[in-house]
């Protein structure tokens, strides 16, 4: 009996993973083998998937609560998208993590996050939802711990952030369930109430956190170090964002309808906005190529959470389009990264330069990419951040500029990225650098070519992909795709993409590197204080967070404390206090025992004759 | 099958032995081990076949009069059998654990006496539907723990087991004073009679309060909670059993029993119970935060997990109670997995103060892979069995609209996270402090046992859940 195949997509993987725990060590071969055929079954199902849809139900998980999954349009797509990154970062990953340590657990880990990423796409049911949703927790544990030897610290550190926002989801759902009456995602549709408004609150805690906004976001840049590089381009870049603001735009169109005029939308925008920001901004002033790419990949969220915020269709399918957008170019930035430590053995931006010569192919990739993320046309990212400028635009000339400003700020850093890893003089250590394994580049070729391609020809994803999820009945008759109809917004970007090359050169001149080209930036007076105090992590809400806690706890241990002091030092002090004025009374002496008696006989006389 | 035997053998196969053991003892001390896991594992065993019983909706009532009231009454129902299940389970694992762990100390024929006596006693009290014999049970549960804790003999310890004991009688004799009170007013210490003399008329609260006061001392509740973390002098197996798995879950169960089952106390505990409770996770929760003794850092963070059972129980919907029952069985195999752990760090370290242990994942492997499991249950992650429980109980508790009190269970629920990825990592990652080997293989077994447990009862989520359904619509008077 051949279980259905939604199912399969969860079984594949699953299995796969154990069975990589059984193979044995010195069969490096096998297991490598095992995680790419495993990957690739999954993106043969997924494409053979893509395009139906139908609903299965497995009875009996448990009373009142089904396995239900549900595959159309949205759901096939991310299947897909998750299929593919899977696939092209298992055949990095063979190649990258050769000779490490603990190989086999990752790879059992990356199969793992294959399968509940895809349960978690199709589930039809809330909880079953959750249950793929948070048990990613684990295995983001796991996959960060088994990084260099502080990556656990890190790990808790996400597994805090994370689980706690899990959390919060996992109330939101309770509290989905108790007002639509059902846990069933396909039929519940929930109008805005105070308490429906603090059900989405706390899903949009979830889903934001998945994707990795701000505040939720601080675990990302010390991932970045600590972490295996595949999972990084794995996990924050391409899942986690997929899932986060897949989920997102469930609850924003699906389970509630998010509209213009509610202050959710603009709780969403401010959310989107400051992330872009915030989190730019910190970008600017990394000096490793990993780290640096993490804070894009927080930054670059807050574009697809303004856009699903603005709650008008052009906004939202910007948004979505970023989402898919981002997944590929920073997911092959990622990879250019680990491409560069693997072959020139840092990611230390001091250390590197003039990589361009020796590894040509991942430099074009990277200039391919970076071009995407900046937004430079005819790339893939130019297209969706128009579609977001112009929702931003119409809710509110703020946002359009706090949007238009990190594009600014990412060009800038990437100029700076490409210019202090790629060109200059190359610094001694890296003299006999060579151009990365085949392996390795047939992920960041591929990626770079969708992105090429998402962008000339948009129109394939957005009139296949993107523009379904909404339907037509939302989107007005609306068709988003070919050049932006926005004239002023283009020249708009490309007059701030202009002015961050005339930034670069201007650095440039000053300080005569482009490591160092952002400097006049960095120690810009006022800025340059916060800038000291971020870096100390003062503004990491984790930080606070446990800071808080610590507050709680210290008070809790006073209050338990104290209780224990009235049983273990108050209650004995009575004890013997008491019977020790009664001893003193007992002194041997007859005369006042009958004085006693005589008393004590009186009050009992007396009660009886009241 | 005559069903009142099966009953009868799950309280008293447990209790007699338990006096034979240390005959036994005298023969072989082996021979006393096997006897005493095949007592506690026959209750298991007779357990399990009441199920299909009960499951029906039937339910088993033994009753002998006798004078003053004081008839010897036992109900077999959902709920009883869910609990005598779960204990016996739990306790049975940790006997297997005590194999390897109290082999190296003297007095173990008190040992394996008192641990058995005490399961037999723990399911008398379960199975007990008269008041006076539920405190008898109740009273020989505080004297056996009472020389359990006290196991290892130094004056201090001894002084620890005194206030369990003493904190513990001083809660049951106030009960006493309430089940006495209902005498007075019912003229019977029979729940079922007692459940028709209060349809017509509401408990007074100052009786309601005053057996609240037995309940939470014997759970480990605000203001009572002290002697739990301080009765971790005991060996671990101890400490496991008492803390984790059997006794704590007394007081919940009594409650359950009592108000839920047979009387409806006024609508004002609704608020009080889920309050006090919720402190009470907060105070521990943050304890544990502090506390560097590896199983104090447990018992608070057993006292936190009661106040959600606690919280289940009293918001009394039936969501919520099948959380709360759930939870008893999921915090119970996970919990005697940490405290059993700890018994594992402890012996092969000779330390519990976790900030003096490090890195130990690369020599206990297991035990660490165990601890984790279990430590994850705990917190409600999934694919864990503690995930559903805690899920089910936030999920009651707001259909009551309980939304303020539940942030409270929520800012606890974020502290559980914290407070054990902050005693693993402390233990088992970084750097090497302390060099120790993995434990014996029965006691490593034992903790993947219960770890592999706490994963199924998530994956296989159906079957207990089923059970604690049934077992709820039962004790809400729903199940015809």
């Amino acid at each position: 009996m051949i279980p259905n195949p939604l199912l399969l997509t969860i079984i594949i993987p699953l299995l796969s993973g154990i069975l990589i725990f059984c193979v044995p060590k010195k069969l490096e071969g096998a297991r490598s083998g095992l995680l790419v055929l495993a990957n690739l079954a999954g993106l043969i199902l997924a494409i053979i998937l893509f395009k139906q849809s139908f609903t299965y139900t497995l009875p009996g998980i448990a009373p009142g609560l089904e396995l239900s999954f549900r595959l159309y349009q949205f759901s096939a797509f991310m299947l897909l998208a998750t299929s593919l990154f899977g696939v092209l970062i298992a055949l990095y990953s063979v190649v990258f993590m050769q000779g490490k340590k603990l190989v086999s657990q990752f790879y059992a880990y990356f199969l793992f996050s294959i399968a509940l990423t895809n349960g978690a796409f199709l589930a039809d049911n809330l909880l079953v939802l959750l249950f793929f949703w948070e048990g990613l927790l684990v295995l983001l544990f796991g996959m960060i711990a088994i990084g260099n030897k502080d990556a656990f610290k890190t790990a808790t550190k996400a597994f805090i952030i994370v689980g706690v926002t899990d959390l919060c989801m996992m109330l939101g759902i309770a509290l989905t369930g108790h007002l639509a009456g059902t846990l069933v995602i396909s039929k519940i549709s929930l109008t805005l109430s105070p308490l429906a408004n603090l059900a989405f609150i706390l899903l949009m805690i979830g889903a934001i956190s998945k994707a990795g906004a701000m505040p939720f976001h601080s675990w990302i840049p010390d991932a970045a170090i600590d972490s295996p590089l595949p999972f990084m381009s794995l996990i924050p870049a391409a899942l986690e964002k997929l899932l986060g603001i897949y989920f997102l735009a469930r609850i924003s169109l699906d389970l509630f309808r998010l509209t213009v005029n509610s202050g959710l939308s603009t709780l969403l925008m401010i959310v989107g906005g400051a992330t872009i920001i915030l989190a730019v901004m910190m970008a600017l002033i990394q000096k490793d190529y990993k780290r640096l790419l993490s804070y894009h990949a927080i930054s670059q969220a807050g574009y697809m959470i303004l856009g699903i915020g603005t709650a008008v269709p052009i906004g939202i399918i910007g948004g979505l389009f970023h989402m898919i957008n981002h997944a590929l170019y920073k997911s092959c930035l990622f990879l250019t990264s680990g491409a560069v430590e693997k072959q020139a053995g840092t990611t230390n931006l001091e250390k590197l330069g003039g990589l361009a010569r020796k590894m040509p192919i991942t430099f074009i990739c990277f200039v391919v990419t970076a071009c995407a993320i900046s937004g430079v046309w005819p790339f893939n990212g130019f297209f969706s951040k128009e579609l977001v400028y112009d929702g931003a635009l119409e809710r509110g000339w703020i946002f359009y500029f706090v949007a238009v400003a990190g594009s600014f700020f990412t060009a800038a850093s990437f100029l700076k990225l490409g210019h202090a890893a790629f060109i200059g003089k190359i610094s001694s250590e890296n003299g006999k650098v060579k151009e990365a394994h085949i392996s390795m580049l047939i992920p960041m070729i591929a990626i770079a070519l969708i992105c090429t391609f998402f962008g000339v020809f948009n129109q394939w994803p957005l009139n296949n992909l993107i523009q379904p999820i909404l339907g037509a009945e939302r989107l007005e008759g609306h068709n988003f795709s070919g050049f932006p109809t926005n004239t002023m917004l283009v020249i708009i970007t490309f007059v701030v993409l202009i002015l961050a090359i005339l930034n670069h050169l201007y650095g440039l001149k000053k300080k005569g590197s482009g490591l160092h080209a952002l400097d006049h930036i960095r120690y810009f007076p006022v800025v340059s204080n916060i800038y000291d105090l971020a870096e100390k992590g003062f503004f990491d809400p984790y930080n606070w967070g446990l800071g808080l806690v610590n507050v709680i706890s210290r008070i809790s241990f006073g209050v338990d404390k104290g209780i224990n002091w009235v049983y273990d030092s108050l209650s004995p002090k009575l004890a013997y206090g008491f019977s020790s004025g009664i001893r003193k009374l007992h002194t041997g002496n007859y005369s006042v025992y009958l004085a006693w008696a005589i008393v004590g006989m009186l009050v009992i006389f007396g009660l009886l004759l009241r | 099958m005559n069903y009142n035997n099966l009953v009868l053998g799950i309280i008293f196969i447990p209790v007699i032995g338990a006096l034979c053991l240390p005959l036994a003892g005298r023969v072989s001390s082996r021979l006393r081990n096997i006897l005493s896991f095949l007592f506690i594992l026959s209750s298991f065993i007779l357990s399990l076949k009441l199920i299909p019983l009960v499951l029906t909706g039937k339910t088993i009532l033994i009753s002998q009069p006798f004078a003053l009231g004081l008839n010897f009454t036992l109900l077999a129902d959902n709920l009883a059998v869910f609990m005598t299940c779960v204990s016996s389970l739990i306790s049975a694992v940790i006997v297997l654990f005590s194999f390897g762990y109290v082999s190296h100390y003297d007095n173990q024929n008190e040992y394996y006496c008192m641990v058995t006596l005490f399961l037999g006693a723990m399911m008398g009290l379960v199975f007990s539907a008269n008041l006076i014999l539920m405190y008898v049970f109740w009273e020989i549960t505080a004297i056996t723990s009472w020389r359990l804790i006290g196991f290892f003999r130094d004056k201090a310890y001894v002084l620890k087991a005194d206030k369990a004991f003493l904190v513990t009688v001083f809660g049951s004799l106030i009960m006493l004073i309430g089940f006495i009170s209902i005498f007075q007013q019912t003229g019977s210490f029979d729940l079922p009679l007692i459940k028709e003399a209060y349809k017509a008329q509401l408990i007074p609260n100052l009786i309601v309060g005053l057996i609240l006061v037995g309940i939470l001392s014997k759970s480990a509740t605000l203001p009572f909670q002290t002697w739990l973390p301080d009765a971790g002098v005991a060996p671990s197996p101890v400490t496991a059993l008492l803390h984790a798995a059997v006794l704590v879950k007394i007081g919940v169960y009594v409650f359950a029993r009592i108000f839920i089952v047979n009387i409806t106390p006024d609508i004002l505990w609704h608020t009080i119970v889920p309050l006090i409770a919720g402190i009470s996770a907060i105070v521990a929760a943050g304890a544990a935060l502090i506390e560097t003794d590896l199983k104090r850092i447990i018992a608070y963070s057993t006292i936190s997990q009661i106040g959600f059972i606690f919280f289940g129980l009293s918001i009394g919907n039936s969501i919520a109670i099948l959380g709360a029952l759930l939870y008893i069985l999921m915090h119970g195999l996970a919990k005697a997995g940490l405290f059993l752990c700890a018994g594992i760090i402890e012996q092969n370290t000779k330390t519990k103060d976790i900030t003096k242990l490090g890195g130990l994942i690369s020599t206990m492997p297991f035990t660490g892979v165990a601890f984790l499991a279990c430590a994850l249950s705990v917190m409600g992650i999934p694919p864990f069995g503690g995930f559903f429980s805690k899920y089910l109980v936030f999920s009651g508790a707001l259909a009551e609209g309980r939304l303020w009190i539940v942030l409270i269970y929520l800012i606890c629920a974020f502290m559980t996270i914290i407070y054990l990825f902050r005693v693993f990592n402390l233990i088992f990652l970084g750097k090497i402090n302390i060099e120790a080997k993995e434990g014996s293989s029965i006691m490593v077994g034992s903790v993947v046992g219960l770890a592999v447990l706490s994963l199924a009862a998530g994956i296989l989520i159906y079957y207990p859940y089923k059970f604690a359904q049934v077992a709820t619509w039962q004790m809400l008077g729903a199940l015809k």
